[in-house]
C-alpha cells in the first residue's frame, strides 16, 4: 500500500513537471481545449434558453372559441368533440358565462371602476367560450378552421387564434434552437478534433523527448503503469485547467448577459435555473470531467502508437 | 543460474546472429564473452535481458524461464538483473544521487530507504562525495560507476556489463573492471562483453568466445587470441 502511493505521488508528481516543462505547447494545448469546451457549454446554455423561452412562450398560444349565448350544448358537446379528435390538441376547456366573469373579475380586480361599470350593464355580457391549448403548434391555423366550419356558423360567434407577435417569436426562437443545435454540434467536432489533435502531439513531443528516460525505464524494470502514469496526469492537467477556465468564461457570460434580460418573462426561469448552485458545481464539474476525458483519451492514442510498451 | 539450451537467433533481414548456442553460468561466477564485432555478443545479452526473443531453444534465467514469461512479468524479470552499458545511458539533466535513485524509484522504494542505500553503492563504486555532480561534469570511468552504481542498488543476482570499458582510457577501464570484481565477490554474477585483449588476460576468468554466432571456445582461466 504504501510503495502504491510512493509510486501514485512519484507519478503525479512527474506528470506535472512534464506538463510545465514545454510552456508553448502546453498553453496551446490548453488554449485550444478551453474553445472547445466554452463553445459546447455556451450550445447547451443557449439551447435549455431558447427551449424554456419557447415553452414559455407557448403559453400564451392558445385558441379561443367564443360562443353565441344562445349556442346548444348538444352543438358544444360536437363542437368539442371534434376538436378533441384531432391530433395536435392537447385540451378544450369549458369556459361558462359566470366562469368568464370570475375570471374578468379576478383579472380587473385592481380597476373597481371597469368592475363597477360591467355591473352597471346589469347582465353578464360575457361570452361562454372553449379553450383550445395544442401539443404541435404548427398545427395552429388547422385547429383554428375547425370552428369556421359552416356547421358550427350558428353556435360560434367568433376565434382568436394566438397572438400573432407571439407567434412571430415563436417561429424565431425555434428557428434559432434549431440553427445554435446544428452550428454548435458542428464547431464541437470540429474544435473537438483539433484539441484531441494537438494533445496528441503533445504528448507525443513529451514522449520523443524523454526517449532516453523512458528506454531506462523499461530496463530497469520499470511497469507500464509507472510508464504511462506522468503522460496521464500531464493530459489531465490539460482538461483540469481548461475546464476550469471554460467554465469561468461561460458562468460570466450568463451572470453578465443573464441578468440583463433576467426579468423578461420567458428568460426568469432559466436565469435562476443556471445561476443555482447546483447547476453552477454540475457545469463545471461536467466541463472538467469532459476535458480529462478528451485529453486522457488522445494521450492514450498517442502512446499506443509511440510508446511502444509491447516491445520490451 | 543462467541456462541456454540449443538458442538460436534469427533476423529477417540481417539473418541468423545466434545459431544454437548452450551455454550454463554458475551463481556467484564471473564470465567474460568475447568476440569480434557482429559475432553475436550484443543479441546474447539482448535475449538475457528479454529485450529479443529467441527464435528457437530455451533460457532459463534465475529459475525463470522466459518461454513462459508474460509480458507483464518482465519489470520483475529486469529487476534481478543489473545492466551495465558501454555509452553510460545516464540521464544528463539528473544529478548522480538522482541518477541512482531514478532507479530506486521505479521499483516503489521509498525515499528514506533510498537515502540510506545510495551512500552504500556509492561507496562501493568509489564516488563518495559526487552525489551532487552531474554527467557532464565527470570522466568517462566515472559516469561508467554511476551506471554500475544505478545497476546494483537493487541488489540485482546478475549484472550484465555490455563492454563497459569501451569509450574509456586504460586507466579508468581498470577502474570500473576492478568495481565489477568487486561487485562479484559481494556474490553478484557478472556477465561481462568486452575487446579488451589486456584486460581479459589479465583477469584470468572463464572465458567464452564467439564468432558467427557460436561458442567456438569456453575456458576456466581463459585468454583472449
Amino acid at each position: 500500500m504504501g510503495r502504491r502511493l510512493t509510486g501514485l505521488r512519484r507519478v503525479t508528481v512527474s506528470g506535472m513537471k512534464n506538463f510545465f516543462r514545454n510552456s508553448w505547447l502546453t498553453v496551446a494545448a490548453t488554449a485550444v481545449m478551453v474553445v472547445s469546451l466554452t463553445i459546447i457549454a455556451s450550445a447547451v446554455v443557449l439551447n435549455v434558453t431558447a427551449k424554456n423561452a419557447i415553452s414559455e412562450l407557448s403559453k400564451n398560444l392558445q385558441i379561443s372559441i367564443y360562443l353565441k349565448d344562445s349556442a346548444s350544448q348538444n352543438m358544444i358537446n360536437q363542437l368539442t368533440q371534434d376538436l378533441k379528435s384531432n391530433k395536435a390538441v392537447a385540451s378544450v376547456t369549458f369556459v361558462s358565462k359566470s366562469d368568464a366573469q370570475k375570471q374578468f373579475d379576478q383579472t380587473f380586480q385592481s380597476d373597481p371602476t371597469l368592475v363597477a361599470g360591467l355591473q352597471i350593464l346589469g347582465t353578464n355580457t360575457l361570452p361562454a367560450s372553449l379553450e383550445v391549448s395544442l401539443t404541435d403548434l404548427g398545427q395552429i391555423n388547422q385547429v383554428g378552421a375547425i370552428p369556421n366550419e359552416a356547421k358550427y356558423s350558428g353556435i360560434v360567434d367568433s376565434v382568436t387564434i394566438g397572438k400573432t407577435d407571439v407567434k412571430k417569436t415563436i417561429a424565431r426562437a425555434a428557428s434559432a434552437q434549431h440553427f445554435i443545435t446544428v452550428a454548435s454540434v458542428v464547431m464541437a467536432i470540429i474544435f473537438g478534433l483539433v484539441s484531441m489533435l494537438i494533445i496528441f502531439n503533445t504528448i507525443r513531443m513529451a514522449i520523443f523527448t524523454r526517449a532516453d528516460e523512458i528506454k531506462i525505464m523499461k530496463l530497469i524494470g520499470a511497469t507500464p503503469t509507472f510508464i504511462r502514469g506522468p503522460f496521464l496526469v500531464e493530459a489531465s492537467m490539460y482538461g483540469l485547467i481548461a475546464g476550469l477556465i471554460s467554465s469561468g468564461i461561460v458562468l460570466a457570460g450568463i451572470f453578465s448577459l443573464g441578468e440583463k434580460i433576467s426579468n423578461q418573462a420567458e428568460f426568469t426561469k432559466t436565469y435562476h435555473y443556471f445561476t443555482s448552485a447546483k447547476i453552477i458545481a454540475g457545469l463545471i464539474i461536467g466541463l472538467i470531467v469532459v476535458g480529462i476525458v478528451v485529453g486522457v483519451f488522445s494521450s492514450l492514442l498517442a502512446m499506443k502508437k509511440h510508446l511502444r510498451l509491447k516491445t520490451w | 543460474m543462467i541456462l541456454l539450451d540449443r538458442v538460436t537467433k534469427n533476423y529477417n533481414k540481417r539473418g541468423t546472429a545466434l545459431k544454437s548456442i548452450s551455454l550454463h553460468v554458475e551463481p556467484k561466477e564471473f564470465v567474460i564473452i568475447v568476440g569480434p564485432s557482429g559475432a553475436g555478443k550484443s543479441t546474447l545479452l539482448k535475449l538475457l535481458t528479454r529485450e529479443e526473443k529467441p527464435t528457437s531453444g530455451k533460457i532459463i534465467v534465475g529459475g525463470i524461464d522466459y518461454e513462459t514469461l508474460k509480458d507483464r512479468k518482465i519489470p520483475l524479470l529486469r529487476r534481478k538483473i543489473g545492466v551495465v552499458f558501454q555509452d553510460f545511458k545516464l540521464l544528463a539533466n539528473k544529478n548522480v544521487y538522482e541518477n541512482v535513485s531514478f532507479a530506486l524509484e521505479v521499483v516503489g522504494m521509498g525515499n528514506k530507504e533510498i537515502a540510506r542505500t545510495i551512500p552504500k553503492v556509492l561507496d562501493i563504486v568509489g564516488l563518495t562525495g559526487k552525489e551532487l555532480s552531474y554527467p557532464s561534469e565527470l570522466s568517462g570511468g566515472e559516469r561508467q560507476r554511476v551506471a554500475i552504481a544505478r545497476a546494483i542498488a537493487r541488489q540485482p543476482k546478475i549484472l550484465i556489463a555490455d563492454e563497459p570499458t569501451g569509450n574509456l582510457d586504460a586507466d579508468h577501464a581498470w577502474d570500473v573492471i576492478r568495481v565489477l570484481e568487486k561487485i562479484n565477490k559481494y556474490g553478484t554474477t557478472v556477465i561481462l562483453t568486452t575487446h579488451n585483449q589486456e584486460i581479459v588476460n589479465k583477469l584470468k576468468r572463464r572465458v567464452i568466445t564467439i564468432r558467427d554466432g557460436q561458442v567456438v571456445s569456453d575456458k576456466a582461466g581463459g585468454k583472449y587470441k
